[in-house]
């Protein structure tokens, strides 16, 4: 499949450029094997939220994970952080998750923030709602930092909804795919609060809700069926 | 981020008996939970494989299959299960599987087994059987029970004014006094002041023992040093000082100034809060008018007994002794204008009111039996009147027509007892849906006025084609099945359509009428003629029909389902809403639900076991 050679390609060249501590171990980790069960696999579900949506210009202003293990959220390994940045939040923001300047200067930086995400991203999926957010500054930092891109395996649940509903050839609302919106599909309860770490609880309760409805119409569903 | 700020602690924390941890135990079981999610149809647990940990629905729902006798129980948001399986260290029994999709929060089996040493409310939860927590419900909803007479003042007693007296007043004038005021005693007073006091009793231990003359002054056998009790005092002070000193009348002194009297029976009547007031009232009543004032107060009196946390079964026998009180008086007001019965009768109630389950105004179920003399051309007219003008009473009365119209007005249900026993003949051999529809409606029959002879006469014949009669018990068996209790709560489809509100649970449907049914079948088989609910179960049990455990399990039922209704009632009423049966899920606590859960349950095991008793290779 392209989609491993490209991966190949990516770690070989990162390994000749001598990488150290997180980095190094994230690259020697083999990735997940894409013929697991979607069940089975260990998965990483991500939510940033940051200041706007486009990653060069745009800061992450905190970062959510939590794991998925054997088929279930583990809420102990949970976490969640505000990130360090230089840029002022703009008001917009700032009413949307409610951290003020003062608590962003008291978070992590990014590049502690990377050692963590690359220490949890080790040989697990990483999924989240709308990758493009996070896929898109994760390998933004990794250029600037280690000057290439990371390899990596990702599952987008929105993406599951949209290929399933393609495939159905039914429209698509405008609203539909929101995280929200989906969970009520799949009769999860409406969570109230709104920051990153319970977005992340949130997007593992849907992939796992989408596996096993995917699961009841073709027995066996594996990794390579729902990433993107 | 704090775990405490997760939403799912806030659901955890509102789930029973989780609030009952303390706040480390709940912020180190939130940390150790797992979330699973299981499409609808898919199995959850597998009997003979193995689980470790105790599921909490979040969202959707689950039915449970009992492997040994097939019984179903469904499950919802904030119920939990497998804990049976942890109990047995693991091994699972019962298949579960989920009736719709589902979010579950998954506990693991160390921080289940933990808790179960660590805390008490949550090993008390998880270790009870379903009728021992149902007990335990009972015993809480009681637990506000105490002597309401703590709460009343004397003041509250002074209703009516005592009989004064000045000192110079004959023992016989007195006496005629006290008769034509109907007082049981009489205050000798001297410018408001209290000189003495004198009772019936002494005119029996002083008067004619000694044979004195009724023109003395009643001052010569008055009790000059009068016990009396302040306006502010207690009303069980008032009840102490008088069994302690063997006192019937208290006079109520202030500053020296008699205020009035209270007596014994002044406590009795405030102690069951009004129904025996009330029933005395109706008994002193003699026009339609003042009956339908009295009968307007049966919600007022309802809601008194359920505030003071009595017992269902005693306040639905109060409020059934008023609704008899009611039809008494309406039928010895309209003999009176009809005069005197040609031949005798009896006047029977069927329904809630025979059996003493009566919580508000219902139905009218009555009829008429008459004495096998009854010619119809001589005195049929005269039933058919009073008959009619009784109906139409008690309608005004709040008791409205009954729908079905099984009432003494409809001339099928005013016949000679002759024809009475070839209908119960009727019904108990041929019992097809109506005539079983009919027995369960004049199997629960008591005489309110009239002949009471006649009853009994009816009464025998009719016990005497039943005994033994094991087809007619297997048919009245099927007939009990009619109505099922819920299995799961809160899912739309066990909630009843009825008018305006949409989504209620039909109380007295789904749970009071398949429990009074189950205990119509043992009664009958017992050969008892008792008809209250309790009290046949009680029966049925003392025949050998059923055990103690299951008399218990559905008594305790019975009583907990007729609480939920009462309180639902009350409820209503306060807000001037009508006192229906029909419960809207939300109103109940997550506690009220398990238990009304755990109750439903019970009477679905009760109806099985009737089945299986009765109608073994018969239907």
């Amino acid at each position: 499949m392209f989609w491993n050679n490209k991966n190949q390609k990516l770690i070989d060249r990162a390994l000749r450029l001598n990488p150290m501590g997180q980095l190094k171990n994230y690259l020697m980790t083999p990735l997940v094997d894409l013929n697991l069960p979607a069940l089975s696999v260990d998965y990483l579900v991500l939510d940033f939220e940051t200041t706007g949506l486009d990653d060069q210009r745009d800061h992450i202003i905190s970062i959510g994970f939590t794991e998925i293990s054997q088929g279930r959220v583990q809420l102990n390994r949970s976490q969640h952080h505000l990130v360090k940045t230089e840029k002022k939040l703009e008001s917009d923001n700032v009413s949307i998750h409610q951290i003020t300047d003062d608590e962003v200067s008291q978070g992590i930086g990014i590049k502690a923030m990377m050692n963590l995400l690359l220490q949890h991203m080790a040989g697990k999926a990483v999924v989240a709602h709308y990758q493009s957010i996070e896929y898109n500054f994760i390998q933004r930092i990794s250029e600037q930092l280690y000057g290439h891109a990371l390899p990596m395996v990702m599952v987008d649940t929105l993406q599951i909804e949209r290929r399933k509903l393609q495939r159905l050839f039914r429209p698509i609302g405008a609203n539909q795919l929101r995280l929200f919106n989906l969970r009520n599909d799949y009769n999860l309860p409406r969570y109230h609060a709104h920051n990153a770490m319970e977005d992340a609880i949130a997007t593992a309760e849907l992939l796992l809700a989408q596996i096993c409805h995917r699961q009841q119409q073709h027995k066996a569903v594996k990794l390579k069926d729902i990433t993107s | 981020m704090e775990i405490e700020q997760l939403e799912i602690h806030d659901f955890l924390q509102n789930t029973h008996p989780l609030n009952k941890l303390t706040a480390d135990e709940l912020k180190q079981l939130t940390a150790a939970i797992e979330i699973a999610y299981t499409a609808r149809g898919e199995t959850i647990l597998e009997p003979e494989t193995q689980n470790q940990w105790l599921y909490l629905i979040r969202s959707g729902a689950v039915k449970r299959t009992d492997h040994q006798d097939g019984l179903v129980a469904q499950f919802s948001s904030q119920d939990f299960f497998g804990h049976k399986a942890l109990e047995r260290g693991g091994l699972i029994k019962n298949k579960v599987v989920a009736l719709e999709d589902s979010l579950f929060y998954l506990i693991p089996n160390a921080v289940y087994q933990q808790l179960m040493i660590s805390n008490n409310d949550f090993k008390n939860y998880f270790s009870q059987q379903k009728n021992q927590r149902l007990k335990s419900a009972i015993n809480e909803l009681k637990t506000g029970q105490e002597n309401i007479l703590i709460k009343s003042r004397v003041a509250d007693f002074l209703h009516h004014q005592p009989l004064r007296i000045p000192a110079n007043t004959s023992i016989r004038k007195t006496a005629l006094m006290m008769r034509d005021s109907n007082q049981t005693a009489a205050l000798i007073t001297e410018q408001n002041r209290l000189k003495g006091i004198v009772t019936d009793r002494v005119f029996c231990t002083k008067v004619v023992t000694q044979a004195l003359d009724t023109e003395v002054a009643i001052s010569e056998i008055m009790t000059q040093d009068v016990i009396t009790i302040g306006p502010q005092q207690t009303g069980l002070e008032a009840m102490l000082l008088m069994t302690r000193l063997n006192v019937r009348h208290l006079p109520v002194v202030q500053d020296q100034k008699l205020l009035g009297m209270i007596t014994a029976t002044d406590l009795i009547h405030h102690q069951s809060h009004n129904p025996i007031y009330l029933v005395n009232q109706i008994h002193k009543a003699d026009d339609q008018k003042t009956l339908i004032q009295l009968s307007a107060q049966l919600p007022t009196a309802l809601c008194k007994m359920v505030d003071a946390d009595l017992n269902a079964n005693d306040i639905a026998y109060s409020i059934s002794s008023i609704g008899r009180a009611i039809i008494q008086k309406v039928i010895k007001l309209n003999l009176k204008k009809l005069g005197k019965a040609p031949v005798p009768f009896a006047y029977m109630v069927a329904g809630s009111l025979a059996r003493n389950d009566q919580t508000a105004h219902s139905d009218q179920d009555n009829g008429l039996l008459l004495s096998d003399e009854y010619d119809e051309q001589l005195h049929g007219s005269y039933f058919e009147q009073l008959a009619a003008a009784v109906s139409n009473d008690l309608n005004q009365c709040g008791y409205v027509l009954c729908p079905g119209d099984v009432m003494a007005s409809n001339s099928q249900w005013r016949q000679p007892l002759q024809q009475w026993v070839s209908y119960f003949n009727r019904w108990i051999n041929q019992p097809e849906p109506k005539a079983l529809m009919y027995s369960s409606i004049f199997f629960d029959l008591r005489c309110v006025y009239g002949d009471v002879s006649l009853f009994q006469s009816l009464q025998q014949q009719v016990h005497a084609m039943i005994k033994n009669n094991r087809i007619f018990l297997a048919y009245m068996a099927a007939n009990a099945q009619q109505n099922k209790p819920p299995l799961g709560l809160f899912r739309r489809f066990v909630l009843e359509s009825h008018g305006a509100e949409n989504k209620a649970l039909d109380m007295k449907k789904r749970g009071i009428m398949p429990c009074t049914d189950i205990a119509r079948v043992f009664a009958l088989d017992a050969g008892t003629e008792v008809i209250n609910t309790a009290d046949r179960l009680s029966s049925a049990e003392a025949a050998g029909i059923i055990s103690q455990e299951a008399a218990e399990d559905l008594v305790d039922s019975f009583e907990f389902l007729s609480m939920v209704r009462l309180q639902h009632q009350v409820k209503n009423i306060k807000l001037g809403k009508a006192a229906d049966n029909y419960v809207d899920p939300n109103e109940l606590s997550s506690l009220e639900r398990r238990h009304l859960k755990d109750a439903f349950e019970l009477i679905s095991t009760y109806q099985d076991v009737l089945s299986k008793k009765y109608n073994q290779g018969q239907m």
